[in-house]
């Protein structure tokens, strides 16, 4: 008897905690917006995210510079980081032994590991010099080397990890069968892989690309360490930005000196949930119908 | 269950150990407690130095100093985060109006700073910079090379870096050049530190600090790699601040704010600053 | 040569170069570190906390950040640990299968694990404002349990959810309540699970800045008490790195390094730990 009540009260109890739990993350975002209905009440939606005058003292939030910024820098590391990390998957998957998977393995979960610090001590200390005196004189520019590229640079190798993981797993469901029909058929490894196995993986993909890119729209340490913070929409991938993460992290300290700045910030904090929400949203429900659909094939 | 006994009695042990004892404070040889100072870069040396023989007469006073910027100190103080903040700026009329008690404790000033391998080091050395020429670097970015600054033929790049973080070098900065720290237009870097090494990586680079930053603290010669330039006309010397939220109350706090506006303005000039003036000293003991 | 069997060649090399950059960004970023960071590693560093202020001082050493950094993590692994556990064994044992709620709950972690750290951060400052909490220890274990809860939480899932049906039903036959199922057959198994899924959270907790910016401020002073500003590594890296001074700049290397050596450890030990699991595990 004591064990039937014992278990009929745990139910409750962790039903409780469970719906708790789901509701963490309407909590925050509730809070972040009440927080931010003072700066929506001062200026217009539009104003707030078409224009480019940052002047907090003056009382001027136009967050156009950042969520450009944030754009570019963001832009740059998935061109960098999609194809090297779909050829990386690719070729682990398709080509290589399985040994060689095994030890490759583990060295992206230990680039997975590394924190954002050291990411950005990284950045500084090789990506920024190595862009001031060998590629911008290259380029044909000069720059100091705290520019979108850096940032783009660190922020496509954070997001390597994330790429790689989720494109092999995707990779790996699709069927043997079809790769065999299409081998058959004379058709070469490279000219399955590209005909059939993308088309075949797509969504997944694009699943994978698209949690890449909210993780690297959100990434705020390492980027603030090499991306030169100034308040300009950039002039190229050489001149300075100034991510919305970026923006948070710097000024949270005056948040209180000057009226309305609390409320940006926590709004510029509420649009990065938005935004990176949107992202993983999407991504989510492609990969859960993946899973679905191999019910119906494997 | 097991795990959940396992888990509160990890925690509780954890939390045992870390709850702060009851201070009992008969009279002020005894004076115990702990005080939160958070803000400048600027006042960071000095505040250290004091609280340092502060602790040397009251062993049993803890004192924690963080620095974030002056912005950072005002916040914290607002919101209770911190019991003191160190402000490097004037303190404007909102922050007043919130609530925010002050008084003067040293002086300083913010100087620019340039590579020491800098190109055309010889000239700057020699004219200095002028004031104008600063607007047109730092403000609206007219001047873009090293020959424009000095008169020459040198077209190396100017790398123009400022703060990042909200801070009273930037907003001193800012007003000598007649705007705000947000119309710094230049490399954002965090921190006094940051701006003095990054400006100590880039040959081409120029920046402003404060002065005891520009200058290592201990060896009391310029920081190696960077070069302090005289600018015309000359930044006055400015007074740094702690703040607090209304009067303090606290015993400790209330003893280290008097004794740094007694016997710890001879720690003053040693540590790279300079005093307050003897009636300002006096205005705010009063207010003590 | 056929063209096909020409962009078969061009393709593998692009691919074999990306592995190449793959793996050789990871060693180079590690290089740096350990060659930044080991000729600053000594005794008197992690023996001592930073003397005259982590700005400016001379001497000593990281003590403060790293015990700071297990205490707050620790402290946040359990909070997250005492959420996670009865999540898990809900969503896998007690709720009817495939339903709605489940999914639900599922999604929503699955969503909120990939909220960057700053937001976090942010919201817990904002319910430091609330409780009126200042920057601290206490602080900066809440925000980063928050943070850590949907890893842990997912991580947790996926394990208990390879236990095979078979194995639960067995224990029902016999009489067994859910509760006593949940506890008795479904933690035993997964033990080295639920141990890796602590683990990986741990450290993505321990090196997490982002979060602890708003929330846990800095000390020179070693963690005596839950509600003052406690030091962190990742911070002492961020706030020590960009020092001119050699010295500061040193103790920031050192950090930089016993961080990363932390983190290796636990990935190590989660792998074999996971190679446990699946050797022991009830077929």
């Amino acid at each position: 008897m004591k064990r039937l009540l014992a278990d009929r009260f745990s139910e409750k109890f962790l039903y409780v905690w469970v719906i708790l739990s789901g509701l963490i993350l309407i909590l925050m975002m509730g809070a972040l917006f009440y927080r931010s209905l003072p700066i929506l009440k001062l200026q217009p939606l539009t104003t707030l995210i078409f224009s480019q005058a940052w002047h907090p003292s003056r009382g001027e939030f136009g967050f156009l510079a950042f969520i450009v910024g944030s754009l570019w820098v963001t832009t740059v590391a998935m061109l960098i980081a999609v194809p090297i990390c779909l050829l990386t998957s690719i070729y682990l998957v398709e080509y290589s032994s399985k040994m060689l998977r095994e030890i490759i393995s583990p060295f992206i979960d230990i680039l997975a590991g590394i924190p954002s610090v050291v990411y950005g001590i990284w950045g500084i200390l090789i990506v920024v010099p190595f862009i001031r005196i060998y590629l911008a004189p290259l380029c044909g520019t000069s720059s100091s080397g705290y520019s979108v590229l850096a940032g783009g640079i660190v922020l496509a190798i954070m997001i390597f990890p994330v790429i790689i993981h989720i494109s092999m797993e995707v990779f790996k469901t699709v069927p043997y069968e079809l790769k065999a029909a299409s081998l058959a058929l004379g058709a070469t490894k490279w000219q399955t892989v590209k005909h059939v196995v993308m088309r075949r993986a797509m969504p997944g993909i694009v699943a994978a690309m698209v949690l890449g890119l909210s993780r690297a729209f959100g990434e705020s340490i390492a980027v603030l360490m090499v991306v030169g913070n100034l308040a300009r929409i950039p002039k190229s991938v050489f001149s300075p930005a100034y991510p919305l993460p970026a923006l948070i992290a710097n000024n949270y300290g005056e948040m209180f000196s000057i009226p309305k700045y609390d409320s940006a910030l926590l709004f510029a904090a509420l649009l990065l949930l938005l935004v990176v929400l949107y992202f993983n949203i999407i991504s989510r429900m492609i990969l859960s119908g993946i899973k679905w659909s191999n019910y119906y094939y494997a | 269950m097991k795990y959940y006994l396992m888990a509160a009695l990890v925690l509780s042990i954890i939390i045992s150990t870390l709850i702060p004892k009851s201070y009992s404070q008969n009279n002020e040889r005894d004076l115990k407690g702990h005080i939160t100072i958070s803000g400048a870069w600027a006042l960071y040396p000095m505040v250290i130095k004091w609280s340092d023989e502060f602790q040397k007469i009251f062993p049993d006073v803890k004192i924690d100093i963080s620095a974030g910027g002056a912005g950072k100190g005002i916040t914290d103080v607002l919101s209770g985060s911190a019991d003191l903040g160190m402000v490097s700026r004037d303190i404007n009329a909102q922050e007043i109006q919130k609530g925010i008690w002050v008084v003067a404790v040293a002086k300083d000033s913010v100087v620019a700073t340039v590579n020491a391998d800098n190109p055309v080091i010889k000239d700057i050395l020699a004219k200095g910079i002028s004031k104008d020429i600063l607007q047109k670097i730092f403000i609206t970015g007219d001047i873009k090379t090293w020959g424009q600054v000095v008169g020459s033929n040198n077209s190396d790049p100017i790398n123009v870096y400022t703060r990042s973080d909200a801070c009273g070098a930037a907003q001193t900065w800012g007003k000598y050049l007649g705007q705000t720290q947000e119309d710094l237009v230049g490399i954002g870097v965090y921190g006094d530190p940051g701006v003095a090494e990054a400006v100590k990586k880039d040959q081409f680079a120029i920046g402003y600090n404060n002065i005891n930053f520009a200058y290592d603290f201990k060896t009391k010669s310029s920081v190696p790699g960077i070069q302090v330039v005289t600018i015309y006309p000359a930044l006055p010397p400015r007074e740094l601040y702690l703040v607090s939220n209304g009067q303090p109350k606290s015993k400790e706090v209330r003893a280290f704010l008097r004794w740094i506006l007694t016997d710890g303005q001879t720690f003053v000039p040693d540590t790279g600053f300079m005093n307050v003036s003897a009636d300002r000293i006096k205005e705010d003991l009063e207010k003590l | 040569m056929h063209k096909h069997a020409i962009e078969e060649i061009i393709y593998k090399a692009l691919m074999i170069a990306s592995c190449l950059i793959v793996t050789g960004v990871l060693f180079l970023i590690l290089g740096t570190i350990v060659f930044k960071g080991l000729p600053y590693l000594n005794w008197s560093m992690i023996t001592q906390a930073p003397q005259s202020g982590y700005y400016l001082g001379h001497e000593g050493g990281i003590l403060n950040s790293i015990l700071g950094s297990l205490y707050l993590t620790g402290g946040a692994t359990v909070l997250a640990f005492m959420m996670s556990l009865p999540v898990t064994l809900y969503l896998n044992v007690y709720a009817k299968k495939n339903s709605r709620l489940v999914y639900l709950v599922r999604f929503a972690f699955d969503v909120m694990w990939g909220i960057p750290s700053i937001v976090y951060g942010a919201f817990g400052f904002m319910l430091m404002l609330f409780f009126g909490i200042k920057a601290s220890l206490l602080a900066g274990i809440i925000t980063v349990a928050f943070l850590i809860l949907p890893i842990m939480t997912r991580s947790m899932d996926e394990v208990v959810r390879m236990i095979p049906q078979p194995l639960l039903e067995a224990s029902y036959a016999l009489g067994a309540t859910r509760l006593q199922t949940a506890l008795k057959v479904v933690v035993r198994q997964a033990l080295p699970g639920i141990s890796t899924a602590v683990l990986i959270s741990f450290g993505r907790g321990i090196g997490d800045a982002a979060s602890l910016i708003f929330t846990a401020g800095f000390t020179d002073s070693l963690p005596t008490s839950l509600f003052q500003p406690v030091a962190t590594l990742p911070l002492a890296i961020f706030l020590q790195f960009s020092s001119p001074i050699v010295q500061v700049q040193g103790r920031a290397y050192a950090a930089a390094l016993i961080l990363t050596i932390i983190i290796l450890v636990i990935s190590i030990v989660a792998r074999f730990l996971t190679k446990q699991f699946t050797r022991n595990i009830v077929r």
